[in-house]
């Protein structure tokens, strides 16, 4: 019997590597998220610590949620499913090791340069050339391992999922590479507005052509299987994965409705991100049509609950996303804590409760045991649950208060004893996601390492 | 499930509509760029690139906005930003969150001690602030980071730089004659219509409640708890802080403190308070400052018109 535990465990090296990189980066990531939340309601809490600033410390916070929690845990479940949809074996485990080394080294490098003041300053572009050059290397093991993983394929149709995976790294590798304009290894950046227009380009599509495709991916695999029907619709997922690329990849101007870029651009961004409902409903029919009738199954299968109540995230965060391209909704939204709200609905929410999902799928497949603990995993599930939805209504207030005080003509200072109240609850509600992250990683690690469960 | 959606359909499928997309959406724009400046602009000096330096390194374009947007306009902006601004900017620094204020004219609103002072700890001189504290750069790096900061707007920063300077002169000039010249001269820069009116609001218990909430979230930093001009921003500041306690029997009406604090002294680290508070709150602060500092009122005296229907 033991022998067969090993045999599992050679099969998906890579899958367990990447499980544990994202458990422990969402602890690592949550707690800096802490400390940021500290500083906003007493700026003097830990001051002149150069490495833990504030201004230093939110974009680790960011790079390490995207890069190193959702990515690797959604990348944890591609290495299972793909291999496993395509009924063959991964391309190459060491390969897909080195990869996970790589990657963690890349996000290692990201936190240290970025805490001693290495930026090239651009939003969701900040790391500087070296630390690029390993995400891009990183990135491109990746893409080789699943591509040729497709190419020694036994089974000739490529299911929905497939095609998001390999869509999603393929295409991040490019607009990484381009976002991050690595033919300047010195600055990183284009010259004047234009600049803004390719980083917007790139910051928007880190969602639209990473974290959403892989959870799309994830919870196309997920769901059929814990609902045991059918997928509802091919055709409809095909219209959604084509649409979505069309769609979302166009719109990141969206985020500079209101600075000096040329107004057809701004025309298009906003016209396209309402048409966003489309690839968004498209998924959701097929995944919620999928479900019907079966959400006793959803509801007692922990990675079935997980993910779906991410796909109902998806929904909200993506019709907000539709209206706040609105200009006239973003005199009120913009450059406020509304856009906070948004972002943590998306990626904590959607993609982020989703990665979790993922893993709980995976680690009894590629452990051969039972999960360490499922009430650990519920718990989990509930905590960053409560987390996410009071987060999203005390932000939101915090931006409407902000958002409505300026349009009133007040200046920002007087705004700031306004919204105090709203911070200190935030920081609150901050503690519940992250004691939620914490939890996790000791189950994870319990499941992997230290599991006293019978093998199946 | 269909053959078509073969591996050679789906990346080239994919990467030909991102080839596409960036064409159109990145290259395009890219391509039809306008370079030219405008009319404020001018290129930065060497010490203020170095700043400009710092800025990125810290993180503050995560707080702060270079970018007075068109909506901004009618709601106290007194300029829209223009692509025009940033044809130096690489890369450019718009920001995506207001948790701190616009900074893209801010060179010249304040004197660089100012500055210095706020770097050192934000609290020093705006008691709400929540930005965190610079003083771990070292005043080597605080001074760039405020060369940087006061070239912001640039040619329009430089005119009040410009401003800031000559002023700065003169207080520095009337200070350093002693008590009496100082105190003459403070009251001379306000006009004679100012200097006449006392206080037109009573400095009835509500009044100086008001005023010593809006002394603790404005003033306190630089005249300190008990307005002797021995606040925290004190040992950066010069001409320092204006001691209080000193005024009494000096004449110094209501509408004198009112003046001063709705312009600002300029050149010294005084700012103006107009934008942030309104007429009646700056009114209570003067009361607060002339009953608890100078101990000194002559609120609601003549000469004074009709009653206001509320007034006691």
């Amino acid at each position: 019997m033991a022998a067969t535990a090993d045999t599992i465990f050679d099969q998906h090296l890579t899958a367990r590597a990447f499980s544990l990189t994202s458990a422990f980066w969402f602890a690592f990531a949550t707690s800096i998220g802490m400390v940021a939340a500290g500083y906003l309601i007493a700026p003097d809490f830990m001051a002149n610590i150069p490495y833990l600033q504030f201004g230093r410390i939110r974009p680790i916070h960011v790079n390490l949620v995207l890069f190193g929690f959702v990515t690797p845990g959604l990348l944890a479940a591609a290495h299972y499913y793909v291999p496993r949809l395509l009924r063959t074996d991964l391309f190459s485990q060491k390969l897909g090791l080195m990869s996970v080394i790589l990657w963690n080294v890349a996000v290692v490098s990201a936190v240290v340069s970025l805490s001693t003041g290495h930026s090239q300053g651009r939003e969701y572009a900040e790391l500087i050339w070296p630390v690029d050059m390993l995400v891009i290397v990183s990135f491109a093991l990746v893409v080789l391992n699943l591509l040729m993983t497709v190419r020694r394929r036994k089974e000739p149709v490529l299911y929905v999922s497939i095609w998001y995976a390999c869509a999603a790294v393929i295409l991040t590798a490019l607009t990484f590479s381009l976002g991050n304009v690595i033919w300047r290894p010195d600055t990183g950046a284009l010259l004047g507005i234009p600049d803004a227009i390719l980083l917007w380009f790139y910051g928007h599509n880190v969602f639209g052509l990473l974290l959403t495709p892989l959870t799309l991916g994830l919870a196309y695999y997920v769901i059929p299987i814990v609902t045991r029907n059918p997928l509802y619709s091919h055709t409809l997922s095909l219209i959604g994965f084509w649409s979505l690329l069309v769609v979302y990849t166009h719109i990141g101007t969206h985020h500079l409705l209101q600075v000096p870029v040329p107004t057809w651009l701004k025309v298009v961004a906003t016209v396209d991100s309402v048409a966003m409902v489309i690839p968004v409903m498209v998924f959701l029919i097929n995944i919620w049509y999928t479900a019907k009738g079966k959400l006793g199954e959803i509801h007692a299968d922990i990675a079935g609950k997980f993910i779906f109540t991410g796909t109902i995230f998806y929904f909200f965060v993506s019709i907000q996303g539709s209206i706040m391209a609105l200009p006239q909704v973003q005199r009120i939204t913009h450059f406020n804590n509304w856009v906070i709200a948004h972002s943590h609905l998306g990626v904590l929410g959607f993609a982020g409760l989703s990665a979790l999902g993922g893993l709980y799928y995976i680690l009894p497949k590629i452990t051969g045991k039972p999960l360490y603990s499922r009430f650990l995993a519920d718990l989990q599930y509930w905590l960053v649950l409560i987390g996410i939805v009071g987060f999203t209504v005390v932000l939101t207030i915090a931006g409407l208060v902000q958002g409505n005080s300026w349009f009133a003509g007040e200046t920002l200072y007087r705004t700031l004893p306004e919204i105090h109240s709203y911070y200190v609850v935030r920081l609150s509600i901050g503690l519940f996601i992250a004691l939620a992250a914490y939890i996790g990683l000791y189950n994870v690690i319990r499941t992997i390492y230290f599991n006293p469960g019978e093998e199946a | 499930m269909s053959q078509k959606m073969t591996p050679t359909a789906v990346v080239l499928g994919s990467v030909t509509i991102l080839a596409a997309v960036v064409f159109v959406v990145v290259f395009w724009p890219y391509q039809q760029a306008d370079y030219t400046p405008s009319e404020i602009f001018r290129y930065r000096t060497e010490a203020e690139a170095a700043g400009r330096k710092i800025y990125i390194a810290n993180g503050c374009v995560y707080c702060h906005s270079q970018s007075i947007r068109a909506i901004d306009w009618g709601h106290g902006a007194t300029r829209i930003a223009q692509a025009g601004d940033y044809v130096q900017d690489r890369p450019i620094l718009l920001g995506s969150q207001r948790t701190g204020v616009d900074l893209s004219q801010e060179g010249g609103e304040h004197p660089d001690d100012w500055h210095i002072a706020h770097f050192i700890n934000p609290r020093y001189t705006r008691p709400n602030s929540i930005m965190p504290p610079f003083e771990y750069l070292g005043m080597e790096k605080i001074e760039l980071l405020t060369a940087y900061v006061q070239s912001l707007g640039m040619k329009a920063a430089d005119k009040r730089m410009a401003r800031q300077r000559f002023w700065k002169e003169e207080s520095i000039r009337a200070y350093e004659a002693g008590i009496d010249e100082n105190v003459r001269w403070l009251a001379e820069i306000v006009p004679q219509g100012w200097r006449d009116i006392p206080n037109p609001y009573a400095a009835s218990e509500y009044s100086l409640a008001r005023g010593r909430m809006i002394y603790q979230a404005f003033c306190i930093g630089c005249h300190g708890p008990v307005g002797d001009g021995m606040g925290d921003a004190q040992p950066w500041i010069y001409p320092p802080p204006l001691n209080f306690t000193i005024l009494k029997g000096r004449e110094i009406s209501g509408g004198i403190i009112y003046y001063q604090l709705m312009n600002g002294i300029t050149g010294t680290a005084m700012p103006y308070f107009k934008k942030d508070l309104e007429s009646e709150k700056l009114w209570d602060v003067g009361n607060y400052i002339a009953a608890y500092f100078i101990n000194e009122v002559d609120s609601n005296g003549p000469p004074r018109g009709i009653d206001a229907a509320y007034e006691p």
